[in-house]
């Protein structure tokens, strides 16, 4: 594959992975839902770049300390999102165990109760 | 006529409650901009409607209430003192990689390099007073150059010291303003959305120097706690932190080394390791960690000045051990570098060359056997590619250990300059989510949280995935080339 090729899949990766992270600040279920298929389409980004390259041989198209740092960035983009996702998870998490309280109390261990699930309808207009 | 009266009533009492709600309003739209403002609603109760007991119904207006979240708002706080410690270490790390050069241009590097440089061209001949001068000169650059960064460093060490006392003296001021606004809140009947927007804005602002908790009381007022745990501020009173220098305990190897820094609640207690982040937090780890690895501490030199003293030692050595001629009867050679023997900790700020010393004193024989006309020349040009363990230092080359006490600075700055990116997304973040759970009901957010989950759980995979792949790729790569 030649390296403009390998370079552009990874580039394309890169900035799948940079909305990804955008879609994460906003940090709202639909942006986090959205953010899902960027990286999605990251993954697929990646496996083309790496179809390009043969193990074992050395491409001489393929310059390989460009792409290596290409992907270095990619994974100091993708331990952002990494970062962004867990601190989300960490809020809701946080959340969930005030709700748990709230709606339910505590258990008997002390911990907030679960949040109870009713199957309540909720509409946002 | 008793009904239209009761009518009319009623209808004022309405526009009543909807003049207040839309006041409440207009002052909404009024603060948009004012830090620390959160949205006040007009709640609106429903009277008594019973028309054949004569009670005609109606709305009146009830209390304002704040869509602040306590939750949401430590949430911000959290991040934001994380963003000042990566900013302040930003900040930091790139003063402090200006003293240790890399490129090999000027500094240690470039003056080790000359030096090498020198006693290779003496070893090609041993006898000229040209090179053994240049020699001389070489190390009067590289005692200079290895003074300069210490005394940079030791000059940095000084301002992140002057640093943690404005830091503290600002951290004071704020909690000193904090305390003044929990006292108007103890004395007002009903909550005032300016003033609580003056508190939360000044809790802001103190979340940039330190990690606290921040609860709110039933009086209205704010207790802060430094990492959920130290007293700063409670009701109408401020427990001053206060930073205090520690030397080196005097019984220590280096009892004159470097003093570190302590942060002291007002009672006195240390409570250093609870500060942890903010810009306090990158302050103090910078004074306790990062310059006592290269300045030294009570136990150990630091590598500056073990980098400094194990050169001048070896150099020494392989120059008193030749001759400066075989005699009879053999003359021997002298040492080239001094420094203050009594401070371990003062190697590197004191080295230089003994100025009594000149180009004609300089050993080139070693003495063998067999004796060897430029032994001792050859011997110090070996110093850049070690043979043996007596000319490294921890198993790196001079040029190496130097090599790695520059890339921890980098890799400090580095890693700060990352933690930078992540932490202003991270803070945008939170304040998006604090913007979201404002005033939201318990059935939208449990709604929320289970649509979270979902994406939480796929987000996770593919990162999860890309990562591995991403590897993958990079070790393929490094298989190819």
């Amino acid at each position: 594959m030649p390296a403009a090729d390998t370079a552009e899949h990874l580039s394309a990766a890169r900035s799948e992975v940079k909305r990804a992270c955008h879609l994460l600040e906003a940090a709202s279920p639909a942006s986090l839902e959205a953010s899902s298929s960027a990286l999605e389409r990251a993954v697929s980004g990646i496996d083309d770049c790496r179809r390009g390259i043969r193990p074992g041989v050395a491409d001489a198209d393929v310059r390989a300390a460009d792409v290596r740092t290409m992907l270095r960035q990619l994974r100091a983009d993708l331990r952002r999102a990494g970062r962004l996702l867990e601190s989300a998870a960490d809020f809701y998490r946080g959340w969930e165990r005030i709700l748990g309280a709230m709606s339910g109390g505590y258990t008997a261990g002390g911990e907030p109760a679960a949040v109870a699930r009713t199957g309540k309808l909720y509409c946002q207009g | 006529m008793a009904n239209i009266l009761s009518s009319l009533i009623s209808a004022a009492g309405a526009l009543d409650a909807f003049t207040q709600a839309l006041d409440v309003t207009q002052n909404n739209v009024a603060n948009a901009q004012t830090p620390g403002y959160a949205d006040q609603t007009q709640l609106l109760t429903a009277m008594p409607f019973a028309p054949a007991d004569g009670t005609t119904g109606g709305v009146r207006a009830a209390e304002v209430v704040s869509s602040r979240n306590q939750y949401a708002e430590q949430a911000v706080r959290q991040q934001n003192a994380l963003l000042g410690q990566a900013q302040q270490n930003v900040t930091s790390f790139t003063s402090l990689q200006s003293l240790f050069d890399i490129s090999g241009n000027s500094g240690i590097p470039y003056a080790l390099n000359n030096l090498f440089t020198s006693f290779s061209a003496w070893g090609q001949t041993p006898t000229s007073t040209d090179a053994r001068q240049n020699v001389i000169d070489s190390a009067t650059d590289l005692a200079n150059a290895f003074q300069q960064t210490a005394t940079g460093m030791a000059q940095a060490a000084q301002n992140n010291g002057s640093q943690i006392d404005q830091t503290v003296v600002q951290i004071n001021q704020l909690a000193g303003q904090l305390a003044g606004y929990n006292s108007q809140a103890m004395q007002d009947a009903t909550p005032d959305a300016g003033l609580d927007a003056q508190i939360n804005s000044t809790l802001e602002q103190l979340s940039q120097y330190v990690n606290f908790t921040a609860s709110q009381q039933s009086d209205g007022s704010v207790t802060v706690l430094v990492n959920g745990q130290v007293p700063l501020v409670m009701g109408d009173k401020t427990y001053a932190l206060q930073d205090q220098p520690v030397a080196a305990d005097p019984t220590s190897p280096n009892p004159n080394a470097p003093p570190t820094m302590s942060i002291l609640a007002s009672d006195g207690a240390d409570i250093t390791s609870q500060v942890t982040s903010g810009q306090l937090g990158a302050l103090v780890n910078l004074a306790n960690n990062v310059f006592p690895q290269y300045l030294g501490t009570g136990n150990n030199a630091g590598d500056l000045n073990t980098m400094a003293k194990q050169f001048a030692d070896r150099v020494n050595q392989l120059l008193t051990q030749g001759n400066i001629s075989d005699g009879p009867p053999p003359v021997a050679g002298v040492a080239l570098f001094t420094y203050d023997t009594t401070n371990s900790t003062n190697v590197a700020q004191t080295l230089a060359v003994d100025p009594t010393v000149t180009a004609d004193q300089l050993a080139a024989i070693s003495t063998g056997p067999p004796e060897v006309s430029n032994g001792v020349p050859l011997a110090l040009s070996a110093l850049a590619d070690p043979q043996s363990s007596d000319d490294e230092i921890n198993g790196a080359s001079f040029t190496g250990f130097y090599g790695n006490m520059a890339a921890a600075i980098g890799s400090g700055l580095n890693g700060a300059n990352d933690s930078l990116q992540v932490q202003q997304s991270a803070l945008a973040q939170a304040q998006n989510l604090r913007q979201q759970v404002s005033g939201v009901s318990l059935d939208a957010e449990a709604a929320v949280l289970l649509q979270f989950q979902q994406a939480y759980e796929a987000n996770s995979k593919l990162i999860t995935v890309l990562d591995q792949l991403s590897e993958d790729t990079i070790n393929m790569l490094t298989a190819t080339s």
